[in-house]
């Protein structure tokens, strides 16, 4: 805790930051054009430098760094907790906002107001992702889950079209849901117990009335649910990531739905203390897979495809973290770590795919290999992670996975994790059978990347196959990681020792 | 340094290096490619320091790199067909795109089968197998022809099936004995309960039995053996298809023999001689010579998983022998199609005619291996042969050796006819320009006939290797001799006379061919025939290579009924279907959605009593 009040280096800064330059950007665009493109980036870079400084500290300590905001101690003000969990996927979706920017930098390069909004939701909704991650309030939490869902509402209708606006209004609608459920958990924790503070919560839980803890968790669960894309609450999910422009869907799979998963794993963990939380976790982790990974392999356009895809990867995620034990969670978090990865790598690679195919179909892209060779060679490389060949880092995650499931000898569900993988296996080299093999239908002119998307796409390559070669590069963050968020009596003693 | 991983930098250090010389300009990467391949094959043989062991401790696992001597025969049969290949690869690959990506694939997946004889505990393997997995199925896939996708995708979804058995097999392993050494986990194998050696035991099975080809796994197999381009398919189906026999073997006598299951063991050698059985008779009815030797690998195959199943000491030794023996003479065997494929076009029995002349050297090879396979004294398949019956009648298949005697006489049928479709018949006109590869392509596979040959007369130079390899798997005091087969029952068979006597009949054959040819000879072309008193025209084709073998087949009606391929197919159908009908859930309606969210909360709340 000695770094907290850092000038240089604080996690205040992953919020304040973005929520300043957004309301700037206006500004600066009217004093030069680019700035709404140059200035995020610096920022960028600067939030993902600060994220691996915090992180090395807190790992090299193990002291997590606590801030509390406008001097209030806790329970009484709210606090920003970077400790050895929230700090790494903090910091994952840092670096990862610096490669979507990276990615977008000539995004609308001529069309100068649908640049500056991109730009602009695009902080918003990264301040709105970390937000939820780190705040130590459980209020806090529910505004940056809105600051989120406000710029992805106005991310998903970005496009003016009719399909953009049908998305956004499904996801306004069940958004809104999720709100008011949350709003309402909050509301029945705050009449029982007198405070906002997830810590202060977690010491008292027991004080409250069992009937209402349950209908608290229930709606917080619910309402979380919604946000991490969790089955059948997901309705949203898919239209939102193929109506958004393509480096959003990168952002949908490796921000916000990392934002709504941490809070179910923080609500089930941490806040309460139910061991049914963990069931409940399972049974919708198996649904939520099984059931999108089954239609991912039904879908006609590609960027729906991934969409479901990533949603089944988001139940990988919750039945690992269901399981409970070290090897689970740790599996988890790898899981989560992965996903963002090459979940990014794939909406990056597939959003160009899509972008020169007349009707976004599967069936348009046949051939594309021949006139964007690298964009192809990333998007199987995308495709090899996620399957989980050997050395890609999908590999390592999925052999945590299964280790904690043979754990517990669950070998029915090893069985049916494994099925549906391949399935998963089956759609994936189907549309990479079609972007190599078939003949071309037409002649083309395509909108080949440009040397920054080029380069973002493989920068993260080079980090999934590091990450496969050497998975020490991460193990090491992720155990610490596994054991800050399993430990909720550390989490409670280092908030109140500030 | 340690020589594993010196081995293991040579061939994906190499590949990577390929890949770039090959960019560079195409005799670079061939002169590279071609050192590579002798290099990692010298280093092999000559340097390899066997009793070194290497651990890296890598992500919270120990990685073990370790050979043993029943790892190091199949390590030594991919150090022979390797620099041969290479070499066979220059001319044959000439004039194909993207030859640098190939031959980094090429590397990779030799890296991948070395790696897996290396590895010493079952995560390293499994890596290994599945790089070798993918490089060949983008090697597979590399000509992108028509059917590429369809291939490639069957291809992978069994590889998938096998890897995925094999990755349950493991972490299970991993869970329960706390260690994922190999040598560990049959050391404290017989103590743990039946169900889970069964479990583990036929997980395993079926991983490293899709490689095998062992049927009802074997559906990729014709189609990727004969859709790879040539040179890697004598490798596809030379040594890598070795790795699931390595496996097998593993699993078969360690678990099964070791442990006390010997009734497992019995299946799988039922489930060989079932493969051998059925894989013959379709190799049978092939119209290609490509998918004809495809069928064939799975066929011997069958042979040697049945050799492994019966697990007694002469069975294993003789199933080790024929997986040797059956990577040297089908690589020969692809090498020579592919060779004929090349000069002459094609390689399908209706339109190749008598290219024997032609092709001599092709053919003499081709001749060598098809008598290998074939199992005809004095080659080295009678050898091999005479072991596997002998070590089943002794341990009282009967049963067994007599489906194994069925897939041999057919086995006559289909050698013969790949023989006779593609080197014998009537000369045609359209194969006239057609000449005999280059010797880069010939030289490669004379040497292979040339050692098969020798290996036939003088079977104790491989038995020594294979003889030390049985004790690692716990069979001690194995005995041979260099040249002499014994048998239970005291009789004894020379294998030196009978080369000896059977060359004294050739020769002498050949010379009264010669005396009785020159006394009254003319010359006569192929179409100098009559038929009932008619002479045919030059365009009648009296080459039966349409339904060749059509009684055969007639009589054989109720075998070729049967095919498990429509049955995957269905089932992947239904899967679509399935799931093509529960997508309805999504019906993009905003409504429906809002219903799901409300209906979710009340089933939360009808169960809230249980929420504790």
């Amino acid at each position: 805790m000695v770094a907290t009040n850092h000038i240089l280096v604080t996690p205040i800064y992953f919020i304040a930051l973005p929520l300043f330059f957004a309301f700037l950007l206006p500004l600066l665009g009217k004093i030069y054009k680019s700035f709404i493109r140059i200035v995020p980036g610096l920022m960028f870079a600067y939030l993902a430098w600060m994220a691996v400084v915090l992180l090395l500290y807190v790992y090299k300590t193990g002291n997590p760094v606590i801030v509390k905001i406008a001097g209030w101690a806790p329970p009484i003000g709210i606090d920003l907790v970077f400790d050895q969990f929230t700090g790494f996927i903090a910091t994952v979706i840092a670096i990862l906002g610096f490669l979507v920017w990276m990615y977008s930098y000539l995004f609308k390069k001529v069309e100068f107001d649908n640049a500056l909004k991109y730009f602009l939701l695009l902080m918003l909704i990264y301040a709105g992702s970390i937000g939820v991650v780190i705040t130590g309030d459980l209020f806090n939490q529910f505004v940056f889950l809105e600051i989120t869902g406000i710029s992805a509402y106005a991310l998903t209708a970005f496009y003016r079209g009719r399909d953009g606006a049908e998305a956004a209004f499904k996801y306004l609608l069940i958004g809104s849901f999720a709100s008011t459920f949350v709003l309402l958990g909050i509301l029945l924790i705050y009449t029982q117990l007198g405070t906002l503070n997830m810590a202060d919560i977690a010491r008292n839980i027991d004080k409250m009335d069992p009937t209402i803890k349950v209908i608290a968790f229930i709606l917080l669960f619910t309402g979380f649910g919604i946000e991490a894309e969790m089955f059948p609450l997901n309705g949203w999910a898919p239209d939102a990531y193929s109506q958004s422009p393509g480096p959003i869907g990168a952002v949908f799979a490796s921000m916000t739905s990392k934002a709504g998963l941490y809070a179910l794993i923080r609500l089930s963990f941490t806040i309460f203390d139910f061991s049914s939380a963990n069931e409940l976790l399972f049974i919708m982790g198996i649904l939520t897979l099984v059931f999108a990974e089954g239609i991912a392999l039904r879908q006609e356009k590609i960027k729906r495809m991934l969409a479901y895809s990533s949603i089944g990867q988001i139940g990988l995620i919750m039945i690992a973290f269901s399981f409970n034990t070290y090897l689970g969670v740790f599996a988890g978090i790898f899981l989560m770590l992965n996903h963002a990865l090459v979940k990014s790598l794939l909406f990056f690679s597939a959003s160009f795919l899509a972008y020169n195919s007349p009707h976004k179909y599967i069936k348009d892209i046949q051939g594309f290999a021949r006139y964007m060779p690298v964009t192809a060679l990333m998007f199987g490389i995308g495709v090899f992670a996620i399957i989980g060949f050997p050395p890609f880092s999908g590999f390592w995650s999925k052999f945590y996975l299964l280790s904690a499931m043979a754990e517990k000898n669950f070998v029915i569900l090893i069985i049916l994790v494994l099925s549906v993988s391949l399935i998963e296996l089956v759609y994936y080299f189907r549309v990479l059978h079609k972007l190599y093999f078939a003949e071309p239908t037409g002649e083309y002119q395509p909108h080949t990347p440009r040397w920054n998307a080029m380069l973002a796409m493989v920068l993260l390559a080079l980090i999934i196959i590091a990450i496969g070669v050497y998975p020490d590069l991460v193990t090491g963050f992720i155990g610490k990681a596994a054991h800050a968020i399993m430990d909720k009596t550390t989490y409670i003693n280092s908030v109140f020792s500030i | 340094m340690n020589t594993l991983v010196v081995l293991l930098l040579i061939l994906f250090g190499g590949g990577i290096i390929a890949y770039f010389a090959y960019n560079i300009h195409k005799i670079v990467g061939d002169i590279w490619l071609v050192l590579v391949g002798f290099a990692a094959s010298i280093y092999y043989i000559g340097y390899l320091d066997v009793s070194q062991v290497l651990n890296i401790h890598l992500a919270g696992f120990v990685l073990t790199l370790a050979l043993n001597s029943f790892s190091w025969i199949f390590g030594l049969l991919i150090a022979v067909l390797l620099p041969l290949v290479a070499l066979y690869s220059i001319p044959y690959m000439k004039g194909q795109d993207r030859l640098g990506w190939f031959y980094m694939l090429f590397l990779f997946s030799v890296g991948g089968m070395y790696g897996i004889l290396m590895a010493g505990d079952w995560l390293t393997l499994f890596i290994f197998w599945e790089i070798m997995t993918w490089s060949s199925y983008l090697i597979v896939i590399y000509r992108r022809s028509e059917d590429a996708p369809r291939v490639g995708l069957k291809y992978l979804i069994f590889s998938a099936i096998g890897a995925y058995s094999l990755l349950t097999a493991i972490v299970l392993i991993g869970a329960n004995v706390h260690s994922l050494s190999i040598s560990k986990f049959f050391e404290v194998l017989p103590m743990h309960s039946l169900g889970f050696k069964v479990l583990v035991g036929s997980l395993m099975l079926i991983g490293f039995g899709v490689k095998a080809a062992v049927m009802p796994l074997h559906v990729w197999a014709p189609d990727a053996y004969s859709t790879t381009p040539m040179n890697y398919t004598s490798m596809f189906s030379g040594a890598l298809s070795k790795m699931g026999i390595y496996g097998i073997g593993l699993i078969v006598i360690n678990l099964y023999y070791h442990s006390g299951i010997s009734l497992a063991g019995e299946i799988v050698a039922w489930f060989g001689a079932i493969t051998a059985v059925l894989a013959t008779y379709y190799a049978l009815i092939q119209k290609d010579a490509k998918r004809l030797m495809a069928w064939s690998s799975v066929a011997q195959l069958g042979y040697i998983v049945a050799g492994l199943g019966i697990g007694t000491k002469l069975s294993v030794f003789a199933g080790i022998y024929l997986a040797v023996l059956h990577g040297l003479f089908k690589a020969n065997l692809f090498m020579a199609i592919g060779a004929v494929e090349r000069q002459a076009g094609t390689t399908n029995f209706s339109e190749l005619r008598a290219l024997i002349r032609k092709m001599p050297w092709t053919f003499f090879s081709a001749l060598i291996s098809v008598i290998v396979l074939a199992g005809i004294p004095p080659l080295s398949g009678f050898v091999g042969k005479w072991m596997l019956y002998e070590s089943m009648i002794t341990s009282g298949h009967y049963v067994i050796v007599v489906f194994l005697f069925l897939a041999s006489v057919a086995g006559f049928l289909y050698a013969f006819r790949f023989l006779f479709g593609v080197f014998l018949g009537q000369e045609e006109k359209e194969f006239e320009h057609v000449k005999e590869a280059n010797p880069f392509m010939t030289v490669p596979m004379l040497l292979i006939a040339l050692f098969l040959i020798v290996l036939g007369t003088f079977p104790g130079i491989m038995f020594k290797y294979i003889a030390r390899s049985m004790a690692d798997l716990g069979f001690y005091g194995v005995t041979y001799k260099m040249s002499v087969l014994t048998n239970d029952w005291g009789q004894s068979i020379n294998m030196q006379y009978i080369a000896a006597s059977l060359v004294i009949v050739f020769v002498l054959f050949l010379i009264v061919l010669t005396w009785v040819a020159y006394k009254n000879s003319r010359n006569v072309t192929t179409k100098d025939i009559h038929t009932s008193g008619e002479p045919p025209s030059e365009e009648d084709n009296y080459h039966f290579s349409e339904n060749f073998y059509r009684p055969f087949q007639r009589a054989f009606a109720f075998v070729y009924k049967y095919a498990i391929t429509p049955v995957y197919n269905e089932f992947a159908r239904g899967i679509e279907d399935f799931f093509q009908y529960v997508r309805r859930l999504y019906t993009g309606n905003a409504q429906t959605y809002a219903l799901y969210v409300l209906l979710f909360l009340a089933i939360l709340f009808l169960i809230a009593k249980n929420i504790h």
